[in-house]
């Protein structure tokens, strides 16, 4: 990525509900070359849709610069865009869903959110103008993301967002959990900012999924928070549901002691000596999970970035004395902006690759 | 902060050598000591501190002072950064967001430059008058020197009482005799931190999993508190669960981080106890000694359980030393701190 020689690479990972790729690129170049961006669009195809790459092929012909990367079966979608952002070329990265879900116009902005100084800036599909089934399913998993995203993103699954290369490269994001890339960008100390856009036309109709989509839907938002809240304590998670269970068991063993002890009742034939048993082995059984986890922490800890430091970027302003209506100045990758930048990169990263 | 292969090879390392800090002015010359102290939200005593600092060292040593702001909401950092303009000596590092201070300090202490590092709060309740006097004590031959609040200036329900109930459980639980492990003011020499990893909120233990981990020889001198002038407390009584936990966890990771199969063999030995107490029931009912326990069908289902457990225990136990084999693999292995006595 050191010969940058695009400002910003699209990244369009092909996985669900393709549109035909060809007029994705149509729509979505004309905006960002609108506004000054020279742009490239690399397309992360699933075996699946490799039907949709020939007709690329005549605007190839015609000099757009379209990429296209082909993956095996059960590569994840954050595989493939790690792999095409390994080989894109621009200094800055766009994601796009293979569908169209924001509006086309809205895509510079999040780009230039980027240049004034934010890590990745997501699309908030706003003022949400879709089906109301749409903005029930979007609401049911910001409820069910419940404080990890609250008040300060309001749409983490949009897939249209603008980034810096590092933030893909740094966050710790695998499987499924690209859907979730803002909330692990916010939580390894990225600034991720939030840039309304309208909803796309063709999104507007309502979109039911099968029931297996929800349920994984719902094991990554609990995998989510268990990796955000306990990676670094897991014996605080199984420690907690351990003694719970052990507790409730250890009370019921307690009450049918006594009982024998005072009212003459035999231990023998009671069932409830039985569940008592099992809730304590369960208990112990879970805190044993949970000091194995934080036996793993403990021993890779000094290899794990425990903390990332503040960049101090100088931000492009525009003052009161500048030609009003100016547009935004594109810094080539080696203004002294750019160089202090990657200096602290080096150091942040020499810092924590010591380890 | 990690430690290359060479830093950990042999396990005699030579005698403690005399700090030997230089009396010169602080310039590009080697620094000897590295002040580190986490800041979040103490706009208004950062000067103060930094003031503090300075006139507690002056030109006495080559030192330097890194302010680590923890994602501060008010004006700390630019307090800071001012600090940093006017004084040279005085570094500050930003984290990206509030982290927490186990992570801050951790920060500091990668940046540090100076053989000795001095850890201490930015409340200003420590007083760094008592810097020297660390230092004499390191200078004795140990690897870590806390401090402990001679008398302590807080509330005495919400701080004194739950933080004297923990240091006593610390204490009597790890073996370490520091009865303040909650006073931030320690110095540590290098090679002490350069053979621990904090984590979560590890900060508290510090101590503790100095000992376990790096084999540091600990020892502690009473320092100087004064009560906070400024800002609020960044502290609740909710830790206290936390801490609790955390407790549990540092305890069982000093006696069986080299040796987790036994931790676990022990918990099956125990399960295996309890099968037999239920498994003697159940013979006695089943064979009709006693008539009242005639279908005393429960116990050997019981007694089963039990059984399962202790084969569930040794096999986390297994992979537990799977776990540790891989991690040596992957680190290679860092030998504690040994030191040579001459005689």
């Amino acid at each position: 990525m050191s010969d940058a020689s695009h400002d910003v690479s699209v990244l369009i990972p092909v996985v669900e509900r393709p549109e035909p790729l060809a007029a994705l690129y149509d729509e979505f170049s004309t905006p960002l070359h609108a506004a000054g961006f020279d742009c490239e669009f690399i397309f992360a195809v699933q075996p699946s849709y490799a039907g949709l790459i020939p007709p690329l092929k005549t605007l190839v012909s015609q000099g757009a610069p379209i990429r296209v990367i082909e993956f095996g079966h059960g590569v994840s979608e954050t595989a493939m865009l790690k792999v095409a952002a390994a080989n894109a070329s621009g200094r800055l990265l766009v994601t796009l869903p293979a569908y169209r879900q924001v509006e086309a116009g809205a895509v510079p902005a999040l780009v230039r959110q980027v240049e004034e100084g934010a890590d990745l800036a997501v699309a908030r599909r706003w003022p949400r103008r879709d089906s109301l089934i749409n903005r029930l399913q979007s609401r049911a998993l910001h409820i069910a993301l419940g404080s990890l995203a609250r008040g300060r993103l309001h749409d983490v699954a949009c897939g249209v967002r603008a980034m810096r290369p590092k933030v893909l490269d740094e966050t710790r994001v695998y499987g499924d959990f690209f859907r979730f890339l803002p909330l692990l960008a916010q939580r390894e100390g990225f600034v991720v900012e939030e840039v309304a856009s309208p909803v796309h036309p063709a999104a507007m109709r309502g979109r039911m999924y099968g029931a297996g989509t929800y349920l994984r839907r719902l094991l990554d938002v609990f995998g989510l928070t268990f990796l955000l809240r306990f990676t670094d304590k897991p014996l605080r998670f199984f420690g907690l549901i351990g003694s719970v269970l052990g507790i409730v068991g250890g009370l019921m063993l307690i009450a049918i002691l006594l009982e024998r002890q005072f009212a003459n009742r035999g231990l023998a034939n009671r069932p409830i000596l039985l569940l008592g048993v099992l809730l304590v082995t369960l208990g112990i059984q879970a805190i044993a999970l949970g000091l194995i986890g934080e036996m793993i922490v403990h021993l890779h800890a000094s290899r794990r970035p425990l903390y990332r430091l503040r960049e101090r970027r100088r931000r492009p302003r525009f003052e009161a004395n500048d030609t009003v209506g100016a547009p935004p100045v594109v810094e080539p990758a080696t203004s002294e902006a750019a160089v202090i930048e990657r200096e602290l990169d080096i150091a942040t990263s020499r810092h924590r690759d010591a380890g | 902060m990690g430690v290359s292969p060479q830093d950990c090879g042999p396990i005699h390392h030579p005698a403690p050598r005399a700090l030997a800090l230089p009396l010169l002015p602080a310039g590009e010359a080697m620094i000897s000591l590295s002040v580190v102290v986490p800041v979040y939200n103490e706009e208004e005593n950062v000067a103060p501190l930094v003031d503090a600092v300075g006139s507690a060292l002056g030109d006495s040593y080559n030192w330097e002072l890194l302010l680590v702001d923890d994602g501060s909401r008010d004006g700390t950092v630019a307090r800071a950064h001012q600090c940093a303009q006017t004084d040279h000596r005085v570094r500050v590092i930003e984290l990206a967001r509030n982290y927490g201070q186990t992570q801050a300090m951790q920060a500091g202490f990668d940046e540090a430059r100076g053989d000795v590092v001095v850890s201490m709060d930015g409340d200003l309740q420590n007083d760094p008058r008592d810097i020297p006097r660390l230092l004499a004590k390191l200078d004795e031959g140990y690897d870590l020197v806390a401090g402990y609040r001679l008398k302590r200036q807080d509330k005495f329900f919400t701080r004194k009482v739950p933080s004297w109930v923990a240091n006593r459980l610390i204490r009597a639980i790890t073996q370490v005799d520091i009865r303040d492990n909650g006073c931030s003011l320690k110095a540590y020499r290098r090679r002490t931190l350069d053979r621990m990893a904090l984590y979560s909120d590890m900060h508290r233990f510090l101590p503790a999993l100095a000992a376990a981990t790096a084999g540091a020889r600990i020892t502690e001198i009473p320092v100087r508190h004064h009560a906070r002038k400024h800002g609020v407390s960044k502290y609740g009584l909710s830790r206290i669960l936390k801490i609790l936990a955390d407790l549990f966890t540092i305890t069982l990771i000093s006696w069986f981080r080299e040796r987790p199969l036994m931790l676990f063999g022990f918990g099956a030995i125990g399960s295996l106890t309890m099968a037999l107490v239920f498994a003697v029931g159940a013979v006695i009912g089943l064979s009709g000694v006693r008539e009242d326990m005639a279908d005393a069908y429960v116990l050997p289902a019981a007694a089963l359980l039990w059984v399962v457990l202790a084969g569930y225990l040794l096999m986390v136990g297994l992979l537990a030393e799977v776990a540790l084999r891989q991690a040596r693999e992957a680190d290679g292995e860092l030998l504690p701190i040994g030191t040579e006595r001459t005689l």
